[in-house]
């Protein structure tokens, strides 16, 4: 049976058909010389075909976070007046860092700016629904940033994508390609976090305010800087300063200007400052590993951070860090049960850093950095 | 702001029929391959691969147009409350629902009635991030 099998597949492709042979031999070397000159353009065509599905995915999501955007406005205004247009013009707000070739005074200038265009968000939330709440209104500001950062992302990868399909440019087409999964990745987590946003749930980014929001819990607080509340809170004989962004609306609060002014306050008597943070994760560490360190973890622009830096170097004050590992889907989205369920860890290696760095009867200052949305005080 | 995009899904009705005129002529391919082997009992297995070998493909191609549509991110997460007692050992985790935020008061404990608080808001990660 097998014999009878292989002779008759040894006919249809034997030796008799020399024509058969001939032109497969003939369509191999055209196919070999066409893919020698045109190999390239052809893995061009590849690659421009899978930018543009995830360039569609893209204008889907940042479609979709739009409609969002302006469906929570009109829920809560309840008006149509004008919304669609005023949220449109907010996602082309464009935002120009200060020069850098005269670096004196750079923070100042850097910090102004970054401050006229977080009240030029809130102002436009407040002009669109008059009534709203401090929550509501920062919630939905960071909402409005969150879309916003959609469409950048999207215009930039449709710009590189025309770019390279226009000059037919191998290496702009290879850049994009590269790193278009981080894009993808990071663009999927703004369209989660909205969803978190919309609810006003705390996110990954807010475990430092977590942690803080434990320590002063039931204990009176107060204003001591822009969004950011301080209470005093007796911890192994020390007296701790916790603060946090003031919630639980979507806030970032000022921590460099409030360390600062508790350093001023206390003429610089403080014993040590322990600043809780989240970090991103390495690939292979596990999502709320909690890890010790010294400097300032304050992420953003860096205005905080270089507060922060110049105060403790002014006073000589030691500066520690408990940093919170989270991968960069988890930072903007809903906070995963690994990361909440870190801070009874974080708690007990804060008690053991102030056992063992700082005396009975001293001053501790304990930041919580962080986004405090879904986080009271 | 330009036009926004209005399908989940593109497909082209051009490659659906390319797709289904593949599927047409590997089947009558196949019904030769059949008949010639009934009438000659040779069997032409050229044709036989060629044609089981389109079905293959036009099958996962056919498979691939019904998939789900993508996932954007947008999916609601599952996410839960803690409230606990400030007082004993309560604790009651449920769903979130709008409006709760952590160390927002509850009610009262149902073992000494000591008002709670919510002590903790978090989500389950997906068994892709598990991974």
């Amino acid at each position: 049976m097998i014999s009878e099998t292989l002779s008759s597949l040894g006919q249809s492709l034997g030796q008799g058909n020399d024509i058969l042979g001939l032109i497969i031999q003939v369509s191999w070397l055209g196919f070999f010389v066409a893919y020698m000159f045109y190999g390239q353009r052809l893995q061009i065509k590849i690659m421009l075909k899978e930018i543009e599905s995830s360039l569609f995915k893209l204008q889907l999501i940042r479609d979709r976070g739009r409609i969002m955007a302006i469906s929570t406005i009109k829920e809560i205004s309840k008006t149509n007046d004008d919304l669609e247009a005023r949220v449109d013009r907010l996602l082309e707000h464009l935002y120009i860092p200060p020069v850098e070739l005269d670096p004196s005074g750079i923070i100042k200038r850097l910090e102004h700016i970054v401050d006229v265009r977080e009240f030029r968000f809130k102002d436009e939330v407040k002009l669109m629904i008059p009534h709203a709440d401090e929550t509501q209104v920062n919630n939905l500001a960071f909402m409005l940033d969150v879309v916003l950062e959609l469409n950048q992302l999207y215009k930039l990868v449709r710009h590189f994508y025309l770019s390279g399909k226009k000059t037919s440019s191998f290496y702009i087409i290879l850049q994009l390609q590269m790193i278009l999964p981080e894009i993808m990745k990071e663009s999927e987590a703004y369209a989660s976090a909205l969803t978190t946003f919309k609810a006003g749930q705390p996110i990954g980014d807010g475990i430092g305010a977590l942690v803080a929001a434990r320590l002063m819990n039931g204990k009176e607080n107060r204003e001591i800087a822009r969004d950011v509340v301080v209470s005093e809170v007796p911890i192994e004989g020390r007296t701790v300063y916790v603060l946090k962004a003031k919630g639980p609306g979507g806030n970032g609060g000022k921590p460099g200007e409030a360390i600062r002014q508790i350093l001023e306050e206390k003429e610089g008597k403080i014993a040590r400052i322990v600043i809780i943070d989240a970090a991103q994760k390495l690939e292979g560490e596990k999502p709320g590993e909690v890890m010790e360190g010294t400097g300032v973890a304050i992420g953003g622009p860096g205005v905080d951070k270089f507060k922060v830096e110049e105060v403790a170097a002014k006073y000589k004050i030691p500066l520690g860090i408990v940093l919170i590992k989270e991968g960069v889907g988890d930072v903007i989205s809903a906070m995963r049960k690994e990361i909440s369920d870190s801070v009874d860890e974080v708690i007990l290696r804060i008690r053991r850093i102030i056992r063992e760095t700082t005396k009975e009867g001293d001053l501790v200052i304990i930041a919580g950095i962080g986004n405090t949305m879904g986080i009271a005080q | 702001m330009e036009e926004p995009a209005s399908a989940a899904k593109r497909i082209s009705y051009f490659f659906i029929v390319i797709v289904f005129v593949l599927l047409a002529l590997s089947f009558i391919s196949l019904y030769q391959a059949v008949e010639t082997y009934m009438k000659y009992k040779t069997a032409d297995f050229t044709t036989l691969v060629l044609s089981v070998g389109a079905i293959t493909l036009s099958a996962y191609l056919l498979m691939q147009m019904r998939k789900q549509p993508m996932k954007l991110g947008f999916e609601p997460l599952k996410v839960f409350t803690t409230v606990q007692c400030s007082n004993c050992d309560f604790k009651n985790t449920r769903e979130f629902q709008n409006g709760d935020f952590v160390l927002k008061k509850a009610e009262a404990c149902p073992k000494c009635n000591t008002p709670t608080f919510v002590s903790s808001i978090y989500r389950e990660a997906t068994e892709e991030e598990k991974k």
